[in-house]
């Protein structure tokens, strides 16, 4: 608190993220009516819609009473500065204020979704958290500076692996994709409503209209359009389930590595029964008793791949508590949970980080796969649905329907591929042994080839 | 750690796990939100005496804590009740597809194995070079295709496109063969694209790791020894490098081998191919639990014990576990 200034890099990083989060939130629940062929100001009314988000009252609710918690705990436990636990308090009133606001105000209903308010509520708490970024850095100057430095230079090392930018660049395609759909094709196209007027069954794909750039499907609605919505529902469903999977997974596998007692031992237990479950089966069991829609798809994949992620942490665990400074937080009387949380957990969240790369790659052919089988949500399409719908409808035989085949085939292929190069590249950041070179040698892959099979330098 | 005791201690873990994994099974359909009898009992219209009798195989008419009794003597002496769709015994119904699956896994695991170690071998020994950069590359895409994709390409250009192979199903429906050869020849023609396809996410999986792991072992000090003492590059590769490099991909494949089921599953309902994949999506989409049951135990206990085989394996294979 010596050095009262915010790095400047740091500064204006929240200049430049603070929009794009903000375009980013607007986007995912942005009216799936409005493509750019509607007219500029159309389009543009749709970022005040009322649709814009409007997520249910409980995930408002759970999340003012969390941030309530944090800043009374904050305040309780800091004497000096109050600015930053105010701003938490007061994003915890603004989140209830808008959950009430979700509910109509009058009565109670948890899945309330009804606000017209709901984009101005998002954008104040979006300012308040950027305002929370601001102060962080400016009490905390050292650790603000040394995060700003630890960013660049992995973004340096990665920068230098060409597979990991070739898997960026494919991860931003589709992402924008999957962002914009909105923008790119009208979402009556995929749902069939009466706005608009079918083509005929399996049309072979044309070039001059973009909804039949890959043809049309067996009822003669835009492959198209159902390619670029469903890049959506894999990406969420490929990301979210990997949120819970590494929280889960990560707690889990510090509280087993840190109590290597038989409460370790137990916790191990329940973890190798996880391992050894055959995770299609299970998931089909698990759909087929549950009913079918995306909630139940998530947890499913988090269900059956958090015990990877805690097995890897264990063991990364066990190494990390032998070490020095753990002994030494001891030994200055640091309680249990401090030190899993100040010593431990950031030792092992690169490994976390690169984990959850991969995990998201498992996690997107998981969902494609249960799609396929059918257990996906009849009314949301996904790649795998659209898989499903080829397969069903015998579409493989179909000659102007190769694309209807090859397009969501492909782009799953492209995804997975990308975060597993991302995830690959990753590793080559936390492991320097992994790495082929470093950038500043200016040695190329035709030179080191010549040295192959001489790696004893390696 | 000495032998019996190594031993010992893998085969209580197996046990352990697989009472934990039949329970879990129990508590599956069973405990889970759902109501049991919901779950275990054949939907569509049944005569009160019809479901009396069906509550009664699985005990359903029981406490709670006695149906967990119950369900340990009828899993221990192999009574699953009946199949729904097919009304016959499950244990009829499950043996009767395991041999097809079995047939189509192996096949597949041994293309998977032969190929991938063999290309991995070659890619990391010439890293770098122009055939290590396209089998891996290469590899990093088969391995992100996902199975059913796979094999449905491959039924549109083998199938339909070339006609070189027959589009699904183990055997012709009402052929009659004249000789044992031309049926042998049959049978392989249609076991041949299932497989193949079956292997192409594994083949690039053992490729890579093999790859890597000949890259590892590149490193140690007896490569630089028999190098040092004149052994040939071949010499050096197959009877050093590689011997030491397959301890990963070996106990990988084995445990690959446990989780054969969710592969199978997806080719087998893309190929119509009659085995346990099979069985358990059309049981899933019949809502056949007493068939679901079975099979979910069947592959958890496959995997543990495919499990326990690469702990054994691992321990003659690799002579530091024995240390």
């Amino acid at each position: 608190m010596n050095n009262r200034r915010i790095p400047p890099r740091l500064k204006r990083w929240i200049f430049i993220w603070t929009p794009v989060v903000w375009i980013v939130l607007a986007l995912l629940l942005f009216p799936k009516d409005r493509p750019v062929s509607s007219g500029f100001v159309h389009v543009m009314g749709g970022f005040v819609d009322k649709r814009i988000a409007s997520y249910p009252a409980w995930t408002l609710w759970l999340a003012a009473i969390a941030l309530v918690v944090v800043g009374v705990l904050g305040l309780r436990a800091h004497k000096k500065s109050f600015r930053m636990q105010l701003t938490v308090l007061a994003m915890g009133i603004v989140a209830a204020v808008w959950g009430s606001a979700q509910m109509g105000f009058t009565q109670f209903t948890l899945g309330g979704r009804g606000s017209s308010y709901s984009w101005f509520f998002q954008t104040v708490l979006l300012v308040l958290a950027a305002v929370l970024v601001w102060f962080w850095g400016t009490d905390h100057a050292e650790r603000a500076e040394l995060m700003v430095w630890n960013t660049r230079e992995v973004w340096r090392i990665y920068r230098a692996n060409w597979q990991g930018i070739v898997g960026l660049v494919i991860l931003l395609f589709f992402s924008a994709m999957a962002l914009l759909a909105p923008f790119l094709v009208n979402h009556a196209w995929v749902s069939a409503n009466a706005a608009i007027t079918p083509h005929s069954p399996f049309s072979p794909p044309s070039f001059h209209n973009y909804l039949l750039w890959f043809g049309s499907d067996e009822s003669g609605l835009s492959v198209f359009a159902e390619f670029v919505w469903s890049s959506r529902i894999s990406l969420f469903v490929g990301i979210l389930a990997t949120i819970i999977t590494t929280v889960v997974g990560t707690g889990a596998g510090i509280f087993t590595g840190y109590y290597a007692g038989w409460i370790g031992e137990l916790g191990m237990r329940i973890v190798d029964v996880f391992l050894v479950l055959p995770w299609l089966p299970f998931a089909m069991v698990l759909a087929a008793a549950w009913g079918q829609n995306y909630a139940i798809i998530i947890l499913i994949i988090a269900f059956t791949s958090w015990a990877g992620t805690a097995r890897l942490v264990r063991a990364q665990v066990l190494s990390v508590k032998e070490e020095p400074f753990v002994e030494r937080a001891r030994a200055i009387g640091s309680g249990d949970a401090h030190i899993m949380r100040k010593h431990i957990l950031p030792n092992v969240m690169p490994l976390v980080f690169a984990n959850a790369v991969l995990t998201v790659a498992i996690a997107v052919f998981s969902e494609t796969t249960l799609s396929f089988l059918g257990l996906g949500d009849p009314l949301n399409f996904s790649w795998g649905t659209m898989l499903e719908h080829v397969f069903d409808q015998g579409a493989t035989t179909v000659p102007s329907a190769t694309a209807y085949l090859f397009a969501p085939g492909i782009a799953v292929v492209l995804i997975v591929l990308a975060f597993n190069l991302i995830g690959a590249a990753f590793d080559e950041v936390i492991d320097p042994k992994l790495r082929k070179r470093e950038h500043s040698s200016g040695q190329s892959r035709f030179t080191e080839a010549i040295t192959a099979p001489d790696t004893a330098a390696d | 750690m000495d032998k019996r005791r190594y031993f010992t201690k893998k085969i209580l873990n197996t046990l352990l796990t697989i009472i934990l994994v039949a329970g879990f099974n129990f508590m599956l359909f069973r405990v889970l939100p759902g109501n049991p009898a919901r779950l275990l009992l054949p939907k569509g219209h049944f005569t009160a005496a019809a479901l009396a009798q069906q509550k009664k195989v699985f005990h359903l008419d029981r406490p709670l804590w006695e149906q967990f009794g119950y369900y340990w003597v009828d899993t221990v002496e192999g009574h699953f009740g009946d199949s729904y769709a097919q009304k016959q015994p499950v244990t009829q119904v499950v043996g009767r597809a395991i041999v097809p699956t079995l047939v189509l896994v192996g096949t597949g695991t041994l293309f998977a194995t032969i190929i991938g170690v063999v290309v991995g071998v070659f890619a990391g020994w010439r890293r770098n070079q122009a055939f290590d950069i396209t089998a891996t590359n290469l590899g990093m895409i088969l391995y992100s295709m996902p199975t059913f994709w796979v094999s449905m390409l491959f039924i549109l250009y083998f199938s339909v496109k070339l006609g070189w192979f027959p589009s699904g199903r183990m055997m012709e429906v009402g052929v009659t063969y004249s000789s044992f050869v031309s049926k042998a020849g049959a049978f392989l023609r249609h076991l041949f694209l299932p497989a193949f396809s079956f292997a192409i996410t594994y083949m690039a999986e053992y490729e890579l790791i093999m790859r890597s792991s000949i890259i590892s072992v590149m490193k140690e000090d007896f490569t630089l020894t028999a190098r040092a003492k004149g052994a040939s590059e071949s010499r050096v590769l197959w009877s050093h490098v590689a011997p030491n490099a397959m301890l990963p991909s070996v106990t990988l494949v084995m445990m690959n081998f446990g989780f054969v089921l969710s592969g199978a599953i997806l080719v087998e309902t893309v190929f119509n191919w009659p085995g346990l994949g099979l069985l358990s999506f059309t049981s899933m989409q019949q809502r056949d639990y007493p068939v679901m049951q079975a099979v979910f135990l069947l592959a958890s206990v496959a995997v543990i014990l495919c499990n326990l085989i690469a702990d054994v394996m691992y321990y003659y294979l690799d002579p530091r576990v024995k240390a």
